[in-house]
């Protein structure tokens, strides 16, 4: 049996293969770096070796005496880059430190870079640049002095009087939890190639948005967005890090535009870290007052991030964690702590990962509190309208419980901490909820129909490893009635319509959805001259048969009919905090992503899901292991059962790394990450994952979008560290509250 | 203060840990090694080596310091080995050496001369045919962004000839050394199992 390639229930799709997997098999697959260019130079960044400063003089003599070096850049010769405004919701740069100094703001800020006619020599020259620099001493973190704190403009549930229900309650909670630094680190490094024809350039780096790349380099570089094409066929992995026009890019178009000369650069696996964005560290304290039964009457979530000095970066995930259950009154607040750091950005489910670590993992503490099964906890908790009185568009989370319990075999479980063992192994089980908003944004798409019943589809949108391809070739194969093999699909260009960031699990969603209306407008033109009908969308998800419309298309004395479409999506509405009134469209097209949905919409829109997590502790040396996790998720309609299911089993193993692995280690005297690199930032290998079970629950949402797909990428890890903390509190009777949760943690036991 | 300005860098350690591993893999080959009382050469000065690739002889001059990786991407044209980490951390850019699989970002491209290396691009058939580990990890879906896969399939073939793919348990062990980020690892141990016994029908 193939695992890979589950049999498609209710409202999905056929595990197609994906449609790029013979290129990605063969090395054929071109990512931003592997694309050619004629005569390259090198370039080698050089970044700041502390964290606050200021640069007092540059001296390049021994690094322009390395054979072969072109250029130095630093600040003294950029001045023609422009500043790109930050927004702190997306689109436009990473970070408003976009100056290569005097000041230094941050550890690895870029101060410099070397482009020679070799790496080896703007390698070699990088290392003998000096730059004298007058040393200040940083804030790094939560604790350190001179830290600021601030009201990030978040949105802040509130609903009825928290205080006082929770001073009522009958059952009282408080804890406090944190959460780490943490870096994408997707293996593609962070890459930029430039190549300039007289006024025009183009640019190859991976990208989560084409248009915003585009976009942003132009105003970067000050030429009109018409000039810029923004290439990116395929992205090595992203996870939010490739959404963002980071400095690094305009400094290449520079260095080339300098040069005449295509100018490459592969940033180091050590530089990643601090040239683009990551997941700052959080603190939570919660609150819960509950009756007896387990009702929960007050939910009071206060959250800390930690964001550079000018930058305003939150997640602020208490806008979900106080909707996740029916709660009787909700009370929330989110704080930046601004310190000597980079700016941090987007990170897979951003305010989820952290906020609902700390719900679950307080869910479960309560549930201890209450001697209740955490299961039954949340179905007593579970209702479809928020504490606010907000309805859920649709909600399954119970189903997939019990589905996933069912599964686990969660009903063998004893409750008592430490009672279940394997021998010298202290087993633990241990539950949570996952969930993630479900947002869509503008797109656009151009669909070509031909009489011999091939199809073409031109979007930019991002294969990140989602499966985007593949299902865009499935809807428009479905829509058309034609094998899914007929459709070619073109993503990843500039040129081609615009589709809205990756990121925020909206991209599936979003062009489905303009790619169905543009076939649509296809068949409607093919039915008004007599052509077969296509077949009703959903008696074939994502696929289709074959049609013949040889004499259709005669009768309108063509060879191939095209659409272009637009979609907006009712739920998008002006960003409140740019407060100006514009056409989505026209912003996307200008490269800013607008999206709507999750508990923005008229109705609460989120995918959900249960994971049911088994840990084992070494009685003595206190290792911990995941011999098994199972999860269950719904998220309306499932395009392609196995592109989804990857995405879960990705999700669940970032949970598990959540849990147990991943921390960027910060040196507080310096504010400078001190792991930065793959064998110390730890990240799961083969071996530290075992038995994986995806369960897909079937459901059915037309009010979300209009091919009825909630978004799935960001799913699935979130709550897995939770699952997990809470599974070693079982094994072992310790509550380990500031993730990872490493064997030191557990030893005091 | 900084790095850069400390006389004794990394860079300099690498530069002269390359001119002798240089000598030594010229040493070993009779032909066009270099005498040994020959002035030192600028580590700089382009190298003419003859780099046999995926059964073809590929003449290149580099930069000595230059990495079997680098050379294969950026001077001969075959961009399927990825750069992950440049530090041998990743895994990205496994390719055999006489069969034996190597991280080609820790081997210099001189120490590769006079023997066979293979790279993604050299597994499928001359006709086209996929090798039976690049079509079990299509249909097992054992990536998502595709980028460690060229890595992790070179890692496969050699995990199974090695004998080291009797157990998945065993799998995931001599696979550990391939990063695969989105997380395929339970795909790429059944991509493994079930490619095995198709490699030796093979």
């Amino acid at each position: 049996m193939n695992r890979a390639a589950p049999d498609p229930k209710q409202n999905m799709g056929k595990p197609e293969p994906r449609l790029e997997g013979r290129l990605k098999v063969t090395g054929e697959a071109r990512y931003a770096s592997d694309m050619p260019v004629n005569n390259p130079a090198f370039a080698f960044l050089i970044t700041s070796p502390v964290a606050k400063g200021q640069i007092t003089a540059i001296d390049l003599a021994d690094a322009k005496a390395v054979p072969g070096v072109l250029d130095i850049f630093t600040h003294e010769n950029t001045g023609d880059l422009k500043h790109l405004k930050y927004d702190p919701q997306g689109g436009g740069g990473s970070t408003s430190i976009q100056d290569f100094g005097p000041k230094i703001q941050h550890d690895g800020q870029i101060i410099g870079m070397v482009v020679a006619d070799t790496y080896e020599a703007a390698r070699e020259a990088a290392y003998k640049a000096k730059f004298e620099i007058a040393t200040e001493k940083p804030s790094a973190g939560f604790h350190s002095e001179g830290v600021k704190e601030a009201s990030p403009k978040k949105s802040e549930p509130k609903a009825g009087d928290a205080e006082k229900a929770f001073d009522d309650a009958a059952v009282k909670f408080e804890g406090w939890y944190g959460t780490p630094t943490q870096h994408h680190n997707p293996i593609e490094l962070f890459t930029t190639t430039v190549a300039w024809n007289n006024d025009e350039l183009t640019v190859y780096e991976p990208s989560q948005f084409m248009y915003g790349l585009k976009n942003s380099l132009a105003s970067k570089v000050g030429v009109k967005p018409e000039k810029v094409r923004a290439i990116s066929h395929f992205v090595g992995g992203a996870f939010g890090s490739k959404a963002q026009l980071t400095p690094r890019t305009g400094l290449v178009a520079l260095a080339a535009k300098r040069l005449n000369r295509p100018v490459k650069l592969v940033a180091t696996r050590d530089q990643g870290f601090t040239i683009a964005t990551y997941r700052a560290e959080t603190q939570h304290k919660i609150r819960i007052g509950a009756q007896r039964d387990g009702k929960i009457t007050s939910f009071q979530h206060q959250g800390w991030e930690l964001t550079s000095r000018p930058d305003a970066y939150a997640v602020g995930g208490v806008e979900d964690s106080a909707r996740l259950y029916s709660f009787g009154a909700v009370k929330t607040d989110v704080k930046n702590v601004h310190a000597d750091r980079n700016t941090p950005g987007f990170m897979r489910s951003p305010p989820v990962v952290p906020y609902i670590y700390a719900l679950e993992s307080a869910m479960d503490e309560l549930a201890y509190q209450l001697k209740m099964d955490p299961v039954e906890l949340r179905r007593v908790n579970d209702g479809m309208k928020d504490a606010t009185g907000k309805e859920w568009s649709s909600r399954s989370l119970m189903q997939c419980y019990d589905e996933a319990a069912a599964a686990f075999g969660w009903s063998k479980r004893n409750a008592e901490p430490g009672s279940m063992r394997d021998g010298d192994w202290l087993i633990g089980w241990g539950c949570a909820s996952a969930v993630y908003p479900t947002h869509m944004g503008p797109a656009a798409a151009r669909v070509q129909f031909s009489a011999d019943g091939q199809a073409r589809v031109q979007i930019a949108a991002h294969e990140i490893g989602t499966g985007i391809l593949t299902v865009v070739g499935q809807i428009a194969a479905e829509r058309l009635g034609i094998p899914v093999e007929n459709v070619r699909v073109e993503v990843g260009d500039s040129v081609l319509p615009p589709a809205p960031v990756a990121g925020g699990s909206t991209q599936t969603a979003s062009c489905c959805s303009v790619v169905a209306k543009a076939c649509d407008a296809i068949n409607a033109r093919l039915n008004a001259n007599g052509g077969t009908p296509a077949p009703a969308p959903r008696e074939t998800v994502g696929t289709g048969t074959g049609r013949n419309h040889e004499e259709t298309f005669a009768r309108l004395g063509v060879a191939t009919l095209e659409e272009y479409a637009e979609q907006v999506p009712k739920e998008v509405k002006p960003n409140p905090v740019m407060g100006l009134v514009v056409d989505p469209m026209k912003k996307l097209y200008s490269g800013s992503s607008m999206l709507g949905g999750g508990s923005h919409a008229e109705k609460l829109m989120y995918a959900l899901g249960a994971e049911f997590v088994e840990v084992r502790v070494h009685r003595l040396t206190r290792e911990i292991r995941v011999p098994r996790i199972v999860g269950a998720f719904a998220a309306g309609r499932i395009m392609n059962t196995r592109t989804a299911r990857s995405q879960y089993m990705g999700g669940m193993i970032w949970g598990i790394s959540s849990a147990l692995h991943e921390a960027t280690e910060i040196d507080p005297r310096y504010a400078r990450y001190t792991n930065d690199n793959l064998a110390d930032y730890i990240i799961p290998v083969n071996a530290d994952i075992q038995q994986l079970e995806v369960i897909l629950v079937p459901e059915k949402d037309d009010l979300v979008n209009p091919v009825g797909v909630k978004g799935i990428g960001e799913l699935a890890n979130v709550g897995t560290a939770a699952a997990v903390a809470n599974a070693v509190f079982h094994a072992t009777g310790v509550r380990v509250r500031e993730l990872p949760i490493r064997l030191e943690k557990l030893l005091t036991a | 203060m900084s790095e850069q300005n400390q006389g004794w860098s990394r860079r300099n350690f690498l530069t002269s840990t390359a001119a002798s591993t240089m000598s030594v893999a010229l040493l070993d080959r009779a032909a066009g090694a270099a005498p040994a009382d020959e002035p030192k050469a600028d580590p700089r000065s382009p190298v003419s080596l003859s780099l046999n690739v995926n059964g073809s002889t590929r003449r290149v001059a580099l930069d000595a310091r230059t990495t079997l990786l680098d050379a294969l991407r950026e001077h001969i044209g075959l961009t399927g080995s990825k750069k992950g980490c440049d530090h041998g951390q990743c895994g990205a850019c496994t390719v055999m050496v006489d069969g034996k699989r190597v991280l080609s970002c820790l081997t210099l491209a001189a120490a590769a001369q006079g023997r066979e290396v293979t790279t993604i691009e050299g597994l499928a058939s001359a006709d086209g045919t996929l090798h039976p580990m690049q079509q079990a990890f299509i249909d097992h879906d054992a990536f998502q962004c595709g980028y460690c896969t060229p890595g992790q399939i070179m890692s496969a073939v050699a995990c199974v000839k090695e004998g080291h793919a009797n157990s998945e348990s065993e799998i995931r062990e001599y696979m550990s050394g391939n990063l695969c980020r989105c997380a395929c690892y339970p795909n790429i141990v059944d991509a493994i199992t079930g490619a095995k016994p198709k490699m030796k029908e093979a």
